[in-house]
């Protein structure tokens, strides 16, 4: 039931995703309210699934990494949504749901019902929340940052092009990857710090090599350096748009490793 | 009755036919009235620009109708017909109703999608309301353009994007600072170009304006006629770190604003963009800036190349127009054929139902046995031979009216089922 939920939910993804970035080539509003219709389809039936799946365990999806990933889609999708309605920066779903089909694809695996006995402890769901949150803002920050990289090319090469016309300006966008970050790097702390306190009190130790712990920590690097480059040395535009880029990059990499590789969050 | 559009445009007639026998409209009034007074053309609206002269008008014989209309023009204009009739053009029916909603959208305009023909357009119309030369079908027909030309100008971008120099620069000030209010403004020499460009950025909100001039009295002069601030030419360098876009249009040999320059204050703002439009030639920004961040600059070949490119972008968005004109006009017409046949049609019903109900009462008066299922069964096989009867006639009138040839159809129609006369 909730797989087969998940499936038509994911199918309302893709379409939606095709429908926007036909939007971004061939601008014509009839294909966005289309796409916006299917985003809203899927994430209605996918609400449907995540309520199923919680009533399935009999505790908040987010146990194991697909069913928390499948829970952050939902978020993202949903503020998509409303930063498009908000802002009127309809050309925001080409970049977004794309990522959203690609992390949602993971959400339709089979996987274990069954709580690893150490992950009984409700810090462990405050740090999944938060950990979960950042990553959702994130996905903006990275969106952000690269329509200010295509539209500053474009307005450089002083060649108008298709980005030149449905991007927003620069300064928009500047300020969204900003803000975006300021909101998703506290709670990407808050969740990484409770994460490093929980391990120490069910397994001993605080710091013990786990690949998603260790590149999470690296993200959260270039996040900080990022902000700190921004709040103090006065970074700006492409540099930050690049930073912030790379720090998605990473973040996609830990979510590899949680979902690939062996370790305490590995399935 | 035939809805047409006969006269001349930028597209086939040179300007000076088209300045002679463009008509004000004092003058218009009193054609108009002639026109009325003839009758031989019930409804009629006169557009008259400087781009085009053309009588929308429902007629009997178009024909005629038309002949008359340039009569009275080139009367009024005092010029021979002769010299206009060849250059007359004359739409029917479907075409003309297409060519109304392609001339209100500006997709026959000189500049597609420029705004004022709307206006025109709407001009033209409520005089001849005013001269009660608008009927019924002239009132739908010009009342749909005027929605179809709202529909082009909201759900495409036919008219989105600048198409000259001074507008395009305002248009990639506003994609790299999203709104321009509060954004300082230095102008740098004085020439007409950039002074056009400066007011554009201040109607958009940008503010304050600064004005240096390598003479101080036309820096003063300049800097009251936009409400700015004049700056001594040696306070160039202290000017150009405080502000977002510099508009720069000096006469001078060499560029006045260097690279160097322009890399020492980029320190001090803290990535703040800084937009240079060059409208001077020679250029007065060494292009080398461009290598510096947050520096974007545009000389004058760089906009024209933007404006070639909104160029481009309208006329494709004027493909997308076109389309949906079409559809417009398609249904436009399947709705006025519908409106031509329906009368007909149910005239048709109501002779047949007529006819039907006094054959059963004749039929049961013969019949005072009959029981109550047989006067049912009678009733079902009268109704069935009338809509078995009716079936083919008014699929056909239905399909004459979509393919515009309800007329003859019609006429037939009346003339075998004895109908009366159509009016």
């Amino acid at each position: 039931m909730h797989a087969s939920l998940i499936n038509i939910a994911v199918t309302g993804y893709v379409l939606a995703t095709g429908l926007a970035l036909a939007y971004l080539v061939q601008r014509q509003d009839l294909v966005h309210r289309l796409a916006v219709l299917a985003t809203l389809a899927g994430w209605a039936v996918h609400s449907v699934a995540i309520i199923a799946r919680a009533l399935e365990l009999g505790a908040p999806p987010l146990g194991n990494l697909p069913d928390a990933i499948s829970v952050t889609v939902w978020v993202i999708v949903l503020v998509e949504v409303l930063i498009e309605r908000r802002t009127g920066v309809r050309v925001l779903g080409a970049f977004v749901l794309p990522i959203v089909v690609v992390l949602s694809l993971k959400a339709t695996t089979p996987r274990a019902v069954t709580l690893a006995p150490a992950l009984a402890s409700a810090w462990i769901w405050i740090h999944i929340a938060l950990a979960l949150i950042g990553f959702a803002a994130f996905v903006f920050n990275f969106a952000g940052a690269l329509m200010y990289v295509l539209q500053e090319r474009q307005l450089k090469a002083k060649r108008p092009g298709t980005f030149y016309y449905r991007l927003p300006a620069l300064d928009t966008l500047d300020r969204l990857t900003f803000r975006t970050l300021a909101l998703g790097f506290p709670f990407l702390t808050t969740g990484l710090v409770l994460g490093a306190m929980w391990a120490r009190t069910a397994w001993g130790s605080a710091f013990t090599f786990d690949p998603l712990a260790f590149l999470s920590f690296l993200a959260w690097l270039i996040y900080a350096g990022t902000l700190a480059g921004r709040a103090a040395g006065g970074w700006h535009g492409r540099r930050a748009a690049y930073f912030s880029i790379a720090g998605f990059a990473m973040l996609v990499l830990t979510l590899g490793a949680g979902l690939f590789l062996p370790g305490r969050h590995g399935s | 009755m035939p809805l047409f559009v006969a006269g001349l445009s930028h597209r086939n007639a040179p300007v000076e036919l088209r300045e002679r026998l463009a008509i004000e409209e004092d003058k218009l009034r009193e054609v108009l009235s002639d026109l009325q007074a003839t009758s031989v053309v019930p409804e009629v609206v006169v557009l008259s620009t400087c781009n085009r002269v053309e009588v929308y008008g429902v007629a009997e014989a178009p024909g005629e109708a038309r002949a008359l209309v340039f009569r009275h023009l080139c009367r009024q204009r005092g010029i021979d017909l002769s010299l206009v009739e060849d250059a007359v053009y004359t739409h029917l029916d479907g075409d003309a109703v297409r060519h109304a909603f392609r001339v209100a959208a500006s997709l026959d305009s000189m500049m597609i999608g420029e705004p004022q023909i709307l206006g025109q357009v709407k001009d033209a119309f409520a005089l001849a309301q005013a001269c009660e030369t608008v009927g019924p079908q002239l009132h739908t027909l010009f009342s749909q353009a005027f929605s179809v030309a709202k529909r082009v100008r909201t759900e495409t971008e036919i008219a989105r994007h600048a198409v000259s120099v001074s507008f395009a620069a305002v248009e990639l000030a506003k994609k790299i600072f999203a709104g321009l209010s509060g954004r300082a403004v230095l102008l740098v020499g004085a020439g007409k170009m950039s002074e056009l460009a400066a007011k554009h950025l201040v109607e958009q909100g940008a503010f304050p304006i600064y004005v240096a001039n390598r003479t101080w009295a036309r820096a003063q002069d300049l800097a009251r006629s936009l409400s700015g601030t004049p700056v001594q030419w040696e306070e160039l360098q202290t000017a150009l770190a405080s502000v977002d876009i510099v508009v720069t249009s000096t006469g001078a040999t060499e560029p006045v604003i260097s690279h160097a320059m322009v890399a020492r204050i980029m320190h001090g703002r803290r990535g703040r963009p800084l937009f240079f439009i060059d409208i001077a030639v020679p250029r007065d920004v060494e292009p080398g800036v461009d290598r510096l961040d947050d520096v974007y600059r545009y000389d004058i070949d760089d906009l024209k190349q933007v404006v070639d490119a909104n160029l481009r972008e309208r006329a494709r968005e004027a493909q997308r127009a076109e389309a949906l004109v079409e559809r417009e006009v398609g249904k436009f017409l399947v709705r006025q054929g519908d409106v031509e046949v329906i009368p007909t049609i149910v005239s048709l019903r109501a002779r047949l139902e007529e006819i039907r109900l006094a054959e059963v009462k004749r039929t049961l008066a013969r019949l005072p046995d009959a029981s109550p299922e047989q006067r049912a069964a009678l009733e079902a096989l009268s109704t069935g031979i009338v809509n078995k009867i009716l079936h083919a006639p008014i699929t056909k009138l239905r399909e004459s009216s979509r393919a515009g040839v309800s007329r003859s159809v019609l006429e037939l129609v009346h003339e075998l089922f004895g109908l009366g006369r159509r009016t």
